[in-house]
Protein backbone atom coordinates (compact mmCIF):
# COMPACT_ATOMS: atom_id res chain seq x y z
CA UNK A 1 0.00 0.00 0.00
CA UNK A 2 1.52 3.64 -0.93
CA UNK A 3 1.93 6.04 1.50
CA UNK A 4 -1.16 8.26 -0.37
CA UNK A 5 -3.25 5.48 0.21
CA UNK A 6 -2.25 5.31 3.94
CA UNK A 7 -2.82 9.04 4.76
CA UNK A 8 -5.90 8.10 2.85
CA UNK A 9 -7.28 5.41 4.62
CA UNK A 10 -9.87 6.70 6.55
CA UNK A 11 -11.19 9.31 4.21
CA UNK A 12 -13.84 7.99 1.56
CA UNK A 13 -11.67 8.66 -1.89
CA UNK A 14 -11.32 6.59 -4.23
CA UNK A 15 -7.27 6.96 -5.31
CA UNK A 16 -6.73 5.65 -9.09
CA UNK A 17 -3.00 4.95 -9.13
CA UNK A 18 -1.21 6.38 -12.73
CA UNK A 19 1.46 5.63 -14.88
CA UNK A 20 4.21 7.21 -13.22
CA UNK A 21 6.88 7.18 -16.20
CA UNK A 22 4.08 8.43 -18.64
CA UNK A 23 2.73 10.97 -16.83
CA UNK A 24 5.07 12.08 -13.68
CA UNK A 25 1.80 11.47 -11.58
CA UNK A 26 1.71 8.77 -9.10
CA UNK A 27 -1.78 8.89 -7.72
CA UNK A 28 -4.93 10.95 -8.24
CA UNK A 29 -8.59 11.14 -6.91
CA UNK A 30 -11.70 12.79 -7.74
CA UNK A 31 -13.28 13.99 -5.13
CA UNK A 32 -16.50 16.31 -4.36
CA UNK A 33 -15.78 19.56 -2.93
CA UNK A 34 -17.31 18.87 0.56
CA UNK A 35 -14.58 15.92 1.07
CA UNK A 36 -11.53 18.54 -0.23
CA UNK A 37 -10.66 19.74 3.66
CA UNK A 38 -10.56 16.13 5.17
CA UNK A 39 -8.34 14.85 2.25
CA UNK A 40 -5.79 18.06 2.79
CA UNK A 41 -6.07 17.10 6.78
CA UNK A 42 -5.41 13.57 5.98
CA UNK A 43 -2.23 14.37 3.53
CA UNK A 44 -0.86 17.33 5.74
CA UNK A 45 -1.15 15.01 8.90
CA UNK A 46 1.39 12.29 6.75
CA UNK A 47 3.60 15.39 6.41
CA UNK A 48 3.02 15.86 2.55
CA UNK A 49 3.95 18.84 1.08
CA UNK A 50 1.58 21.43 -1.27
CA UNK A 51 3.04 21.76 -4.55
CA UNK A 52 0.86 23.73 -6.12
CA UNK A 53 -2.82 25.15 -6.45
CA UNK A 54 -4.30 25.59 -9.87
CA UNK A 55 -7.02 24.80 -12.51
CA UNK A 56 -8.11 23.56 -16.19
CA UNK A 57 -10.90 25.32 -17.92
CA UNK A 58 -12.68 23.17 -20.20
CA UNK A 59 -14.85 24.94 -22.95
CA UNK A 60 -15.81 21.87 -24.34
CA UNK A 61 -17.40 20.09 -21.77
CA UNK A 62 -18.46 23.51 -19.59
CA UNK A 63 -16.50 22.29 -16.43
CA UNK A 64 -13.85 23.55 -15.04
CA UNK A 65 -11.25 21.51 -12.98
CA UNK A 66 -9.45 22.77 -9.79
CA UNK A 67 -6.18 20.70 -9.28
CA UNK A 68 -4.56 20.24 -6.00
CA UNK A 69 -0.84 18.89 -6.61
CA UNK A 70 0.56 17.56 -3.21
CA UNK A 71 4.13 15.38 -2.89
CA UNK A 72 6.27 13.95 -0.22
CA UNK A 73 9.77 14.77 0.90
CA UNK A 74 10.43 11.15 2.06
CA UNK A 75 9.18 9.29 -1.27
CA UNK A 76 8.27 9.87 -4.68
CA UNK A 77 4.71 10.27 -4.37
CA UNK A 78 2.90 12.66 -6.39
CA UNK A 79 -0.52 12.84 -5.40
CA UNK A 80 -3.24 15.06 -7.93
CA UNK A 81 -6.84 15.84 -6.34
CA UNK A 82 -9.02 17.07 -8.88
CA UNK A 83 -12.56 18.69 -7.93
CA UNK A 84 -14.85 18.50 -11.40
CA UNK A 85 -17.70 22.24 -11.14
CA UNK A 86 -19.37 24.11 -13.66
CA UNK A 87 -17.69 27.09 -15.02
CA UNK A 88 -19.79 29.68 -14.42
CA UNK A 89 -18.76 31.02 -11.27
CA UNK A 90 -17.06 28.17 -9.92
CA UNK A 91 -16.31 28.10 -6.15
CA UNK A 92 -13.85 25.68 -4.39
CA UNK A 93 -13.05 25.52 -0.55
CA UNK A 94 -9.92 27.25 0.68
CA UNK A 95 -7.44 24.82 1.99
CA UNK A 96 -5.73 27.80 3.05
CA UNK A 97 -5.93 27.24 7.20
CA UNK A 98 -4.78 23.86 6.51
CA UNK A 99 -1.76 24.50 4.35
CA UNK A 100 -0.82 27.99 5.20
CA UNK A 101 1.45 28.48 1.74
CA UNK A 102 -2.13 27.69 -0.17
CA UNK A 103 -3.33 31.20 -0.07
CA UNK A 104 -1.19 32.72 -2.18
CA UNK A 105 -1.38 29.74 -4.99
CA UNK A 106 -5.09 30.53 -4.47
CA UNK A 107 -5.08 33.98 -4.51
CA UNK A 108 -3.61 33.42 -8.04
CA UNK A 109 -5.19 31.12 -9.64
CA UNK A 110 -8.56 32.51 -8.34
CA UNK A 111 -7.95 35.48 -10.60
CA UNK A 112 -6.60 33.87 -13.25
CA UNK A 113 -9.94 31.23 -13.29
CA UNK A 114 -12.32 33.99 -11.83
CA UNK A 115 -12.55 30.63 -9.02
CA UNK A 116 -13.68 31.76 -5.67
CA UNK A 117 -11.97 29.86 -2.61
CA UNK A 118 -14.53 30.15 0.06
CA UNK A 119 -13.34 30.51 3.06
CA UNK A 120 -9.70 32.61 2.33
CA UNK A 121 -8.83 34.84 4.30
CA UNK A 122 -6.89 36.54 1.92
CA UNK A 123 -8.82 36.98 -1.37
CA UNK A 124 -6.97 40.19 -2.76
CA UNK A 125 -5.12 40.15 -6.57
CA UNK A 126 -1.89 38.35 -6.36
CA UNK A 127 0.03 39.32 -9.68
CA UNK A 128 -2.51 41.33 -11.34
CA UNK A 129 -3.31 44.49 -10.70
CA UNK A 130 -6.11 45.12 -8.43
CA UNK A 131 -8.87 46.75 -10.51
CA UNK A 132 -8.98 44.01 -13.31
CA UNK A 133 -12.39 43.17 -14.75
CA UNK A 134 -11.18 39.75 -16.78
CA UNK A 135 -9.57 36.44 -16.18
CA UNK A 136 -7.05 35.72 -18.81
CA UNK A 137 -6.58 31.86 -18.20
CA UNK A 138 -10.13 31.35 -18.67
CA UNK A 139 -10.68 29.85 -22.41
CA UNK A 140 -13.05 32.69 -23.68
CA UNK A 141 -10.81 34.69 -22.73
CA UNK A 142 -9.72 37.59 -26.00
CA UNK A 143 -6.71 39.30 -25.90
CA UNK A 144 -6.90 43.14 -26.35
CA UNK A 145 -5.94 42.94 -30.27
CA UNK A 146 -8.30 39.78 -30.48
CA UNK A 147 -11.09 42.24 -29.39
CA UNK A 148 -10.26 45.10 -31.74
CA UNK A 149 -9.62 42.94 -34.85
CA UNK A 150 -12.35 40.42 -33.81
CA UNK A 151 -10.17 37.49 -34.71
CA UNK A 152 -10.42 34.14 -32.52
CA UNK B 1 2.55 57.08 10.54
CA UNK B 2 0.26 54.25 11.04
CA UNK B 3 -2.88 54.61 8.91
CA UNK B 4 -5.39 52.31 9.32
CA UNK B 5 -7.04 51.83 5.40
CA UNK B 6 -3.49 51.43 4.32
CA UNK B 7 -3.23 48.47 7.05
CA UNK B 8 -6.71 47.38 5.26
CA UNK B 9 -5.53 47.49 2.18
CA UNK B 10 -2.62 44.89 2.50
CA UNK B 11 -3.92 42.64 5.14
CA UNK B 12 -1.38 44.14 7.65
CA UNK B 13 -2.50 43.45 11.38
CA UNK B 14 -3.50 46.18 13.77
CA UNK B 15 -1.87 44.95 16.57
CA UNK B 16 0.61 47.01 18.95
CA UNK B 17 1.12 50.63 19.42
CA UNK B 18 -0.87 53.00 16.70
CA UNK B 19 -0.04 56.24 17.71
CA UNK B 20 3.84 55.56 17.43
CA UNK B 21 3.85 52.42 14.83
CA UNK B 22 4.67 53.87 10.74
CA UNK B 23 4.08 51.77 7.67
CA UNK B 24 7.15 51.28 5.45
CA UNK B 25 6.83 51.20 1.77
CA UNK B 26 10.25 48.37 0.95
CA UNK B 27 10.51 48.62 -3.01
CA UNK B 28 9.78 47.67 -5.83
CA UNK B 29 12.88 49.25 -6.56
CA UNK B 30 15.22 48.47 -3.65
CA UNK B 31 18.61 47.23 -3.84
CA UNK B 32 17.90 44.19 -1.09
CA UNK B 33 14.35 42.92 -2.58
CA UNK B 34 16.35 41.87 -5.41
CA UNK B 35 14.13 42.57 -8.21
CA UNK B 36 11.15 44.39 -8.31
CA UNK B 37 9.53 42.92 -4.92
CA UNK B 38 7.48 45.61 -3.09
CA UNK B 39 6.65 44.90 1.14
CA UNK B 40 4.80 46.82 2.81
CA UNK B 41 5.87 46.52 6.36
CA UNK B 42 4.02 47.66 9.48
CA UNK B 43 6.98 48.82 12.02
CA UNK B 44 7.49 49.37 15.84
CA UNK B 45 10.64 51.62 15.70
CA UNK B 46 13.45 49.08 14.01
CA UNK B 47 10.94 46.10 14.09
CA UNK B 48 9.05 44.70 11.90
CA UNK B 49 5.72 43.99 13.45
CA UNK B 50 3.43 42.19 10.15
CA UNK B 51 4.57 42.18 6.18
CA UNK B 52 2.86 41.85 3.54
CA UNK B 53 4.83 41.15 -0.07
CA UNK B 54 3.15 42.94 -3.09
CA UNK B 55 3.85 40.83 -6.46
CA UNK B 56 3.47 41.43 -9.65
CA UNK B 57 5.65 44.02 -11.20
CA UNK B 58 7.35 42.12 -13.22
CA UNK B 59 4.27 39.70 -14.59
CA UNK B 60 3.82 38.43 -18.22
CA UNK B 61 1.21 36.11 -17.78
CA UNK B 62 3.80 33.40 -18.59
CA UNK B 63 1.20 30.98 -18.70
CA UNK B 64 -0.99 32.37 -21.21
CA UNK B 65 1.51 32.98 -23.59
CA UNK B 66 2.68 29.69 -23.46
CA UNK B 67 -1.22 28.65 -24.35
CA UNK B 68 -1.31 30.53 -27.78
CA UNK B 69 2.74 29.39 -29.26
CA UNK B 70 3.98 25.49 -30.10
CA UNK B 71 5.70 23.81 -28.05
CA UNK B 72 8.58 24.79 -30.15
CA UNK B 73 8.19 28.08 -29.40
CA UNK B 74 7.47 28.21 -25.54
CA UNK B 75 11.08 26.89 -25.00
CA UNK B 76 12.85 30.30 -25.22
CA UNK B 77 10.74 31.81 -22.65
CA UNK B 78 11.79 29.36 -20.18
CA UNK B 79 15.31 31.09 -20.23
CA UNK B 80 12.97 34.57 -19.08
CA UNK B 81 11.46 32.95 -15.70
CA UNK B 82 14.53 32.34 -14.34
CA UNK B 83 17.06 33.78 -15.97
CA UNK B 84 19.53 32.39 -13.46
CA UNK B 85 19.42 28.82 -13.79
CA UNK B 86 17.99 28.85 -17.60
CA UNK B 87 19.22 25.39 -18.34
CA UNK B 88 17.04 23.84 -15.41
CA UNK B 89 14.07 25.74 -17.39
CA UNK B 90 15.40 24.26 -20.43
CA UNK B 91 15.52 20.64 -19.20
CA UNK B 92 12.11 20.85 -17.63
CA UNK B 93 10.42 21.83 -20.83
CA UNK B 94 12.10 19.38 -22.95
CA UNK B 95 11.82 16.41 -20.51
CA UNK B 96 8.11 17.20 -19.76
CA UNK B 97 7.22 17.01 -23.90
CA UNK B 98 10.49 14.35 -24.46
CA UNK B 99 8.43 12.42 -21.74
CA UNK B 100 4.90 13.23 -23.60
CA UNK B 101 5.73 12.33 -26.58
CA UNK B 102 8.03 9.77 -26.19
CA UNK B 103 11.21 10.77 -27.31
CA UNK B 104 14.86 9.07 -27.08
CA UNK B 105 17.68 11.61 -26.04
CA UNK B 106 21.26 10.36 -27.18
CA UNK B 107 23.37 9.18 -23.92
CA UNK B 108 26.05 12.07 -24.93
CA UNK B 109 23.24 14.71 -25.29
CA UNK B 110 22.43 13.39 -21.05
CA UNK B 111 25.84 14.28 -20.51
CA UNK B 112 26.13 17.58 -22.07
CA UNK B 113 22.45 18.82 -20.26
CA UNK B 114 23.86 17.56 -16.74
CA UNK B 115 27.28 19.07 -17.11
CA UNK B 116 26.07 22.65 -18.61
CA UNK B 117 23.23 22.22 -16.03
CA UNK B 118 25.35 21.86 -12.88
CA UNK B 119 27.65 24.60 -14.22
CA UNK B 120 24.42 26.85 -14.23
CA UNK B 121 23.53 25.99 -11.24
CA UNK B 122 26.99 27.02 -9.60
CA UNK B 123 27.16 30.39 -11.29
CA UNK B 124 23.36 31.11 -10.18
CA UNK B 125 25.18 30.28 -6.51
CA UNK B 126 27.68 32.41 -7.20
CA UNK B 127 25.67 35.64 -7.87
CA UNK B 128 23.56 34.67 -4.87
CA UNK B 129 26.89 34.53 -2.57
CA UNK B 130 27.77 37.96 -3.78
CA UNK B 131 24.38 39.82 -3.86
CA UNK B 132 23.30 38.47 -0.12
CA UNK B 133 26.59 39.09 1.18
CA UNK B 134 26.30 42.55 -0.10
CA UNK B 135 23.08 42.61 1.32
CA UNK B 136 24.70 42.18 4.52
CA UNK B 137 26.93 45.28 3.81
CA UNK B 138 29.99 43.27 2.99
CA UNK B 139 31.35 44.40 -0.48
CA UNK B 140 34.85 42.02 -1.17
CA UNK B 141 33.01 38.56 -1.54
CA UNK B 142 30.80 40.00 -4.13
CA UNK B 143 33.86 41.19 -6.48
CA UNK B 144 35.47 37.19 -6.02
CA UNK B 145 32.14 35.36 -6.57
CA UNK B 146 31.63 38.00 -9.98
CA UNK B 147 35.28 36.46 -11.13
CA UNK B 148 34.48 33.38 -10.58
CA UNK B 149 30.80 33.84 -12.40
CA UNK B 150 32.33 35.00 -15.43
CA UNK B 151 34.40 32.38 -16.19
CA UNK B 152 31.47 30.10 -16.10
CA UNK B 153 29.49 32.44 -18.62
CA UNK B 154 32.86 32.22 -20.90
CA UNK B 155 32.52 29.37 -20.68
CA UNK B 156 29.23 28.26 -21.67
CA UNK B 157 29.27 31.67 -24.00
CA UNK B 158 31.28 29.62 -26.47
CA UNK B 159 28.87 26.72 -26.31
CA UNK B 160 25.49 27.97 -25.91
CA UNK B 161 26.02 31.36 -28.06
CA UNK B 162 24.17 33.65 -24.70
CA UNK B 163 25.55 33.76 -21.49
CA UNK B 164 22.51 34.26 -19.50
CA UNK B 165 19.08 33.48 -20.95
CA UNK B 166 20.36 29.98 -22.58
CA UNK B 167 18.28 28.42 -24.85
CA UNK B 168 20.19 25.31 -25.70
CA UNK B 169 18.43 22.18 -25.11
CA UNK B 170 16.85 20.69 -28.19
CA UNK B 171 13.87 17.93 -27.84
CA UNK B 172 15.69 14.66 -28.18
CA UNK B 173 19.59 16.52 -27.36
CA UNK B 174 20.98 19.25 -27.60
CA UNK B 175 22.13 22.41 -29.52
CA UNK B 176 25.78 21.79 -30.13
CA UNK B 177 28.42 19.42 -29.81
CA UNK B 178 30.98 19.89 -26.38
CA UNK B 179 34.53 19.80 -28.01
CA UNK B 180 37.73 18.90 -25.86
CA UNK B 181 38.52 22.53 -25.82
CA UNK B 182 35.30 23.30 -23.72
CA UNK B 183 35.90 20.05 -21.69
CA UNK B 184 39.49 21.22 -20.65
CA UNK B 185 38.28 24.63 -20.09
CA UNK B 186 35.47 23.03 -17.56
CA UNK B 187 38.36 20.62 -15.80
CA UNK B 188 40.37 23.77 -15.30
CA UNK B 189 37.71 25.56 -13.82
CA UNK B 190 36.61 22.57 -11.69
CA UNK B 191 40.57 22.26 -10.34
CA UNK B 192 40.45 26.12 -10.09
CA UNK B 193 37.28 25.77 -8.05
CA UNK B 194 38.42 23.38 -5.57
CA UNK B 195 41.17 25.22 -4.35
CA UNK B 196 39.59 28.71 -4.48
CA UNK B 197 36.46 27.76 -2.44
CA UNK B 198 38.77 27.68 0.51
CA UNK B 199 38.90 31.15 0.25
CA UNK B 200 35.22 31.96 0.26
CA UNK B 201 34.88 30.11 3.48
CA UNK B 202 38.29 31.98 5.03
CA UNK B 203 36.88 35.29 3.70
CA UNK B 204 33.22 34.57 5.30
CA UNK B 205 32.04 31.72 6.72
CA UNK B 206 34.64 32.36 9.97
CA UNK B 207 33.72 35.91 9.69
CA UNK B 208 32.51 37.09 13.19
CA UNK B 209 29.92 39.41 11.90
CA UNK B 210 28.78 37.53 9.08
CA UNK B 211 28.26 34.90 11.81
CA UNK B 212 26.46 37.07 14.42
CA UNK B 213 24.14 38.28 11.18
CA UNK B 214 22.99 34.99 10.26
CA UNK B 215 23.26 33.15 12.88
CA UNK B 216 19.76 32.02 14.84
CA UNK B 217 18.19 34.52 11.96
CA UNK B 218 15.00 34.15 9.96
CA UNK B 219 14.65 30.14 11.71
CA UNK B 220 12.30 28.52 9.47
CA UNK B 221 11.11 25.43 11.89
CA UNK B 222 10.72 21.68 9.98
CA UNK B 223 6.96 21.84 10.75
CA UNK B 224 5.93 25.32 8.37
CA UNK B 225 8.29 23.27 5.93
CA UNK B 226 5.55 21.29 4.51
CA UNK B 227 3.01 23.51 5.44
CA UNK B 228 4.48 26.68 3.05
CA UNK B 229 5.75 23.52 0.04
CA UNK B 230 9.71 24.55 0.78
CA UNK B 231 11.99 23.14 -1.47
CA UNK B 232 15.57 23.66 -2.59
CA UNK B 233 18.32 24.57 -0.19
CA UNK B 234 15.89 26.64 1.66
CA UNK B 235 14.30 23.42 2.50
CA UNK B 236 17.73 21.72 3.48
CA UNK B 237 18.79 24.05 5.31
CA UNK B 238 15.91 23.01 8.04
CA UNK B 239 17.11 19.47 8.07
CA UNK B 240 14.79 17.91 5.25
CA UNK B 241 16.78 15.89 2.41
CA UNK B 242 14.68 16.42 -0.27
CA UNK B 243 15.83 17.09 -3.49
CA UNK B 244 14.50 15.84 -7.05
CA UNK B 245 17.68 14.80 -8.30
CA UNK B 246 17.60 12.19 -5.41
CA UNK B 247 13.75 11.77 -4.76
CA UNK B 248 12.37 11.80 -8.48
CA UNK B 249 15.56 10.96 -10.30
CA UNK B 250 16.23 12.26 -14.13
CA UNK B 251 18.44 12.24 -16.74
CA UNK B 252 21.86 10.20 -15.56
CA UNK B 253 21.22 11.65 -12.30
CA UNK B 254 20.91 8.14 -10.97
CA UNK B 255 24.53 6.96 -12.42
CA UNK B 256 26.45 9.71 -10.81
CA UNK B 257 27.94 9.84 -7.31
CA UNK B 258 27.16 12.54 -5.43
CA UNK B 259 25.60 14.11 -1.95
CA UNK B 260 22.53 16.01 -0.97
CA UNK B 261 24.04 18.85 1.82
CA UNK B 262 21.28 18.91 4.68
CA UNK B 263 21.73 21.82 7.89
CA UNK B 264 19.73 21.01 10.98
CA UNK B 265 19.50 24.48 12.01
CA UNK B 266 17.42 26.31 9.61
CA UNK B 267 18.76 30.07 9.46
CA UNK B 268 20.22 31.65 7.41
CA UNK B 269 24.09 30.29 8.00
CA UNK B 270 22.19 26.67 7.32
CA UNK B 271 21.09 28.14 3.79
CA UNK B 272 24.56 29.21 3.61
CA UNK B 273 26.26 26.73 4.47
CA UNK B 274 24.05 24.20 1.79
CA UNK B 275 24.57 26.41 -1.02
CA UNK B 276 27.82 26.55 -0.59
CA UNK B 277 28.40 22.71 0.20
CA UNK B 278 26.28 22.39 -3.11
CA UNK B 279 28.85 24.53 -5.24
CA UNK B 280 31.23 21.46 -4.08
CA UNK B 281 28.78 18.92 -4.96
CA UNK B 282 28.11 20.23 -8.45
CA UNK B 283 31.63 20.26 -8.73
CA UNK B 284 32.07 16.69 -8.18
CA UNK B 285 29.08 16.43 -10.70
CA UNK B 286 30.96 18.08 -13.32
CA UNK B 287 34.29 16.00 -13.09
CA UNK B 288 32.33 12.76 -13.32
CA UNK B 289 30.28 14.10 -16.48
CA UNK B 290 33.57 15.25 -18.07
CA UNK B 291 35.20 11.98 -17.17
CA UNK B 292 32.35 9.48 -18.17
CA UNK B 293 31.28 11.45 -21.86
CA UNK B 294 30.39 8.84 -24.39
CA UNK B 295 30.49 9.14 -28.20
CA UNK B 296 27.97 9.06 -29.90
CA UNK B 297 25.27 11.24 -31.53
CA UNK B 298 23.97 14.57 -29.82
CA UNK B 299 20.64 14.44 -31.34
CA UNK B 300 18.07 12.08 -32.05
CA UNK B 301 15.44 12.30 -34.72
CA UNK B 302 12.58 13.92 -33.76
CA UNK B 303 9.57 15.31 -36.27
CA UNK B 304 8.84 18.79 -36.93
CA UNK B 305 5.91 19.27 -35.71
CA UNK B 306 5.55 18.16 -32.38
CA UNK B 307 2.01 17.05 -31.34
CA UNK B 308 1.77 15.49 -28.01
CA UNK B 309 -0.92 12.85 -27.84
CA UNK B 310 -4.14 14.32 -25.28
CA UNK B 311 -3.22 13.77 -21.83
CA UNK B 312 -1.56 15.28 -19.30
CA UNK B 313 2.22 15.05 -17.42
CA UNK B 314 3.93 16.74 -14.57
CA UNK B 315 8.13 17.15 -15.05
CA UNK B 316 9.80 18.25 -12.12
CA UNK B 317 13.52 19.19 -11.79
CA UNK B 318 15.84 20.66 -9.31
CA UNK B 319 16.69 24.01 -10.45
CA UNK B 320 19.44 26.39 -7.66
CA UNK B 321 16.42 27.37 -5.91
CA UNK B 322 14.40 24.07 -5.27
CA UNK B 323 11.92 22.07 -7.41
CA UNK B 324 10.28 23.47 -10.53
CA UNK B 325 7.59 21.24 -11.64
CA UNK B 326 5.62 22.26 -15.16
CA UNK B 327 2.46 20.83 -15.30
CA UNK B 328 0.86 20.35 -18.79
CA UNK B 329 -2.35 19.18 -20.77
CA UNK B 330 -2.41 18.73 -24.18
CA UNK B 331 -5.26 18.22 -26.37
CA UNK B 332 -3.46 16.64 -29.14
CA UNK B 333 -2.76 19.96 -31.22
CA UNK B 334 0.56 21.56 -31.78
CA UNK B 335 -0.09 24.27 -29.08
CA UNK B 336 -0.25 23.25 -25.46
CA UNK B 337 -4.41 23.32 -23.88
CA UNK B 338 -2.71 24.49 -20.62
CA UNK B 339 0.66 24.99 -19.20
CA UNK B 340 1.15 25.74 -15.02
CA UNK B 341 4.48 26.82 -13.69
CA UNK B 342 4.97 25.70 -10.07
CA UNK B 343 8.23 27.76 -9.18
CA UNK B 344 10.42 27.05 -6.33
CA UNK B 345 10.68 30.75 -5.36
CA UNK B 346 7.22 31.34 -5.56
CA UNK B 347 6.69 28.98 -2.30
CA UNK B 348 9.76 30.02 -0.71
CA UNK B 349 8.89 33.83 -0.96
CA UNK B 350 5.37 32.74 0.99
CA UNK B 351 6.67 31.99 3.91
CA UNK B 352 8.58 35.29 4.05
CA UNK B 353 5.44 37.39 5.67
CA UNK B 354 5.78 34.79 8.47
CA UNK B 355 9.49 34.64 9.69
CA UNK B 356 9.80 38.37 9.32
CA UNK B 357 7.37 38.98 12.07
CA UNK B 358 9.11 40.39 15.19
CA UNK B 359 12.55 40.60 13.55
CA UNK B 360 14.76 43.79 12.70
CA UNK B 361 14.26 45.14 9.58
CA UNK B 362 18.16 44.85 8.73
CA UNK B 363 17.79 40.65 9.50
CA UNK B 364 14.33 40.45 7.42
CA UNK B 365 16.78 41.95 4.51
CA UNK B 366 18.99 38.96 5.39
CA UNK B 367 16.28 36.53 5.31
CA UNK B 368 15.03 38.13 2.09
CA UNK B 369 18.84 37.35 0.39
CA UNK B 370 18.87 33.82 2.09
CA UNK B 371 15.79 32.80 0.10
CA UNK B 372 17.57 33.31 -2.89
CA UNK B 373 14.57 35.16 -4.92
CA UNK B 374 14.40 35.48 -8.09
CA UNK B 375 11.61 38.16 -8.65
CA UNK B 376 10.96 37.24 -12.40
CA UNK B 377 10.50 33.62 -11.67
CA UNK B 378 7.80 34.22 -8.61
CA UNK B 379 5.85 37.07 -10.80
CA UNK B 380 6.28 35.07 -14.29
Amino acid sequence: MSIIETALHDVNVTVEAQDYQQSGIHAQAEIQAEQLKSVCRALHSFCFFLETVTAVDNLSTETMQGVWFFNHYRQSARFKVVIETGRNNPVFPSIGAIYPGAVWHERETGEFFGIVYDGSKDSRCLLLPEDVTFHPLRKDFKRPEQQIAGIH
Amino acid sequence: MFDSQTAATYNLETVGDQENDFILNLGPQHPGTHGVLRVVLHMDGEYILSADPVLGYGHRMQEKIAETLTYTQVLPYMARMDYLSALSYNQAWVCLVEKMCGYEVPRRAEYIRVLTTELNRISSHFLWFGAFLLDLGAFTPFLHAFEDREKILDLLETLTGSRLTYCFFRFGGVGADVDSVFLKGAQDFVDHMRSHLASYHDLVTGNVIFQERTRDVGVILPFDTWGYGLTGPVLRGSGEKYDVRLREPYSIYPELDFEIPVEQTGDCLARYLVRLQEIEESLNIIEQTIAGMPEGPIRSKVPKIIKPPEGEATMSVETPRGELMIYAVSDGSKIPYRVKYRVPSFANLSIFSKMAKGQLLADALAVLGSLDLVIPEVDR
